[in-house]
């Protein structure tokens, strides 16, 4: 096929080679002086280069003003928490059992011995229906404990000849409030009746 | 030449010692917190708390700066957190022997609640006074105080459990801590700075079969009983008929979980599951209905009881004076007859008996998931005399703890199968490794339907008034099954009866469908006892609120009313 085609284009062939030639042929390229200022370029740089400083600059004190609301954010939520655990112990007191039921006991309030309950569905009452009464009362605080030892002094025992020494300690008991020269010598006696006086009150407790 | 100088100065800094000077830096703005892992909560069958943990803060003092100031700042911080003044001013005065270094950390007061920790400091600093500051401190809060504590346990000051159910599930509760490292520049943590973190991993919860309002009725029920018998302690158990739950385990005397070193060590576990006792009368529950599943008694089986029984070299009395007596086998459990028991169980061998009681569950222990769990002696079957059989029929010469006792007479409340009793809803692993929970109960078959059904309808009569050792124990319009219990002690010292009593009363309602069994044992009560007097008025009133509680009608049958003589 080339063959056939040969003479046609033998025709154009060397017309395409001597302009080939003509390009392929090296000349100086002539010396292109920019005359473009410098300025404008050296400026855009800096531009760029403040641009990005200040950016980084605001990023990171924008970052660093996060941090901060972050901590403040966190420290509210430590103390809100602290708080509703707080309110949580305090519902939790109020509802625990004793609580109540010391509070219903101060109204008077007593379990009844005997459930009896009411059917919605039919009205019928099932079980006896009987009043509490104050013997199904049970003691819900525990006993008072005695008074600790140190406020438990031995009795003072003073040990008084019969019936004048007697007469004289009745006689300072009243008298104590007025003679204040009186009283200061019989303190032994009169310390030793309060001193006596103490455990036996503690017992009665 | 300055490039030389630069060089230098890096060949220094990173050649020579460059770990030491990282170091350094991390120490200047690297912060390693601990993230502590919250302990699991303990709650009770409705999910509410008994054990739970709140942020608590611990308020420490440097004494140092605290000294010139410290009647001022004392004044501030007893008020506030209602310390004792004087324990306070030592804390802020400490000082150390001559020649040692300054002291300069107190505890002022620990398990805090946080407000409150916080807010007190804030007063202190607004006071114009330093030197005194708040760390965390983990708060175990225990809100409803000695409800429970028994099972419970509590933790020591440095958050280690060191009894009750807080020891045995340590593990399960305690969860796993966490860091966190992290950069800090004046207070802040530095945004995209260096930051690691080891998350805590949380304890789990721990939820209880116990129901806490019936726990804290039957402890105050049963401290009311034992401080007006002058008794020394009681225990007292509920339980679910039907699914061996215990609703409340109460021991007296307990103590405050909050504060357990107010109380004396021995007070602090469990006496229901510890202590073993012989059972006494209520064991011939035990004894009759296994003579009822044999085919060897009715409830109308005549017995004729005389005054006294000769057993071998000893004699076996009532604990009434009576003539002879015609009592059926009904009325033998009414009027507790000893001496009518063992006449009935001479029908058994020995091994019958024992067989019967070793499936009931005497000597085995039921692991409940409670540290010092008991096991009890039922003797071995080839010890047994025919005095041994007598007064093992009778409830002496065996010994339990009140929960087996409970788990026993259930097996008769439950159609005659045995359940064992469960304490933790679900299952959950024990520090020894074993499963426990309502899970893990098993059922099994000890007696008949038929038998525990009569047995059932003679307890009745226990309760009944003028028949009965323990018409107190019965409530007005319900059928009530119950057993009184009189067991002499055996001395600490002596190992013989030293005189005094444990009396106590086990029974079920409603006795035709029986839904809860309670059990209550009182400890020698200081001038004796009877079990229906002394335990059975507890019995009734733990039962009543059961029933009221769980809103269970009566069941509107007859009576049993079985004849009692013949």
């Amino acid at each position: 096929m080339s063959s056939l085609l040969s003479p046609a284009r033998g025709t154009r062939l060397p017309r395409t080679a001597s302009s080939a030639v003509e390009r392929a042929r090296l000349a100086l390229v002539p010396v292109r002086v920019s005359r473009a200022p410098r300025a404008p370029f050296a400026a855009l740089v800096l531009a760029i280069l403040g641009a990005g400083v200040v950016g980084l600059l605001m990023f990171n004190t924008h970052m660093q003003q996060g941090a901060f609301y972050a901590t403040s954010l966190q420290n509210r939520a430590d103390a809100l928490t602290a708080r509703e655990q707080s309110l949580q112990m305090q519902l939790d007191q109020l509802r625990d059992p004793q609580h109540l039921a010391v509070a219903g006991r101060q109204l008077g309030m007593v379990a009844p011995a005997t459930p009896a309950f009411v059917d919605l569905a039919t009205g019928k009452i099932l079980g006896k229906p009987t009043p509490a009464g104050p013997a199904d009362g049970i003691r819900v605080t525990p006993l008072p404990a005695g008074l600790p030892s140190p406020l438990r002094p031995k009795p003072i025992i003073v040990r008084v000849l019969a019936p004048t020494t007697a007469a004289t300690t009745t006689q300072t008991g009243t008298h104590t409030p007025t003679g204040t020269g009186h009283a200061s010598t019989n303190t032994g006696t009169t310390r030793g009746r309060n001193g006596a006086a103490t455990p036996a009150h503690g017992a009665h407790r | 030449m300055v490039l030389s100088l630069f060089g230098a100065r890096l060949i220094q800094l990173q050649g020579l010692d460059p770990k030491a000077y990282a170091a350094k830096a991390n120490a200047e703005s690297l912060v390693t917190v601990p993230l502590p892992a919250t302990r699991g909560q303990i709650t009770d069958r409705n999910g509410v708390p008994l054990a739970e943990t709140v942020a608590g803060m611990m308020i420490v003092a440097d004494p140092l700066r605290t000294r010139p100031h410290a009647e001022d700042i004392a004044r501030i911080l007893a008020d506030r957190l209602h310390l004792d003044y004087f324990d306070v001013l030592d804390g802020l005065m400490r000082q150390a022997p001559p020649g040692k270094p300054d002291i300069r950390f107190a505890y002022i007061a620990r398990r805090v609640p946080a407000t409150l920790a916080t807010a007190t400091v804030a007063a202190v600093t607004n006071a114009g006074f330093q030197g005194i500051e708040t760390r965390p401190d983990p708060l175990r809060n225990y809100p409803a105080h000695d409800v429970a504590a028994n099972l419970l346990g509590f933790l020591n000051s440095d958050g280690v459990p060191l009894a009750g159910l807080e020891q045995t599930f340590n593990r399960r509760l305690a969860g796993k801590d966490g860091t966190e490292t992290y950069e800090v520049g004046g207070g802040n943590r530095i945004p995209l700075g260096e930051n690691t973190e080891t998350p805590p991993v949380n304890g789990r919860n721990l939820t209880l079969t116990i129901d806490r309002d019936v726990q804290f009725y039957a402890q105050r029920v049963l401290r009311t009983a034992v401080q007006g018998a002058n008794a020394q302690s009681g225990a007292a158990i509920a339980m679910d008929t039907r699914t061996g739950e215990i609703l409340a385990l109460a021991d007296y005397p307990t103590y405050d979980a909050n504060d357990p070193g107010a109380s004396p060590s021995n007070d602090r576990g469990s006496r229901a599951l510890s202590d073993v006792y012989e059972p006494g009368s209520v064991e011939k529950v035990l004894t009759t209905s296994s003579l009822i599943d044999a085919g060897k008694v009715t409830p109308m089986t005549r017995i004729r009881v005389p005054s006294q029984l000769p057993v071998l070299n000893h004699t076996i009395h009532d604990y009434f004076q009576h003539g002879n007596l015609r009592l059926t086998m009904a009325g033998v459990i009414a009027k507790s007859s000893n001496i009518g028991t063992v006449l009935a169980t001479r029908q058994f061998t020995h091994s019958q008996l024992w067989n019967y009681l070793d499936a009931f569950g005497i000597g085995h222990s039921a692991d409940i998931g409670m540290p010092n769990q008991t096991r009890g002696v039922l003797p071995p079957v080839d010890t047994w005399s025919d005095l041994t059989q007598a007064t093992v029929s009778f409830g002496q010469g065996l010994s339990v703890n009140a929960l087996q006792m409970i788990t026993a007479v259930n097996a008769v409340a439950n159609g005659g199968e045995l359940i064992t009793p469960s304490l933790i809803m679900g299952s959950a692993t024990t520090a020894s490794g074993d499963l426990v929970g309502t899970a893990q109960a098993t059922r099994r078959r000890v007696i008949s339907a038929q038998a525990a059904s009569l047995e059932a309808r003679m307890m009745e009569g226990v309760t009944t008034q003028g028949l009965g050792t323990a018409p107190n124990a019965g409530i007005a319009g319900y059928r009530v099954a119950g057993k009184t219990g009189t067991a002499q002690e055996v001395g600490a010292t002596c190992g013989c009866y030293d005189g005094s009593l444990d009396v106590s009363f086990s029974g079920f309602a409603p006795a035709d469908n029986p839904r809860f069994t309670v059990y209550v044992v009182i400890k020698k009560p200081l001038h004796g006892g009877t079990g229906g007097g002394t335990a059975g008025p507890v019995f009734r009133k733990i039962l009543n609120y059961l029933l009221q509680k769980y809103s269970v009608p009566p069941t509107d049958t007859p009576p049993a009313n079985l004849p009692v003589f013949w």
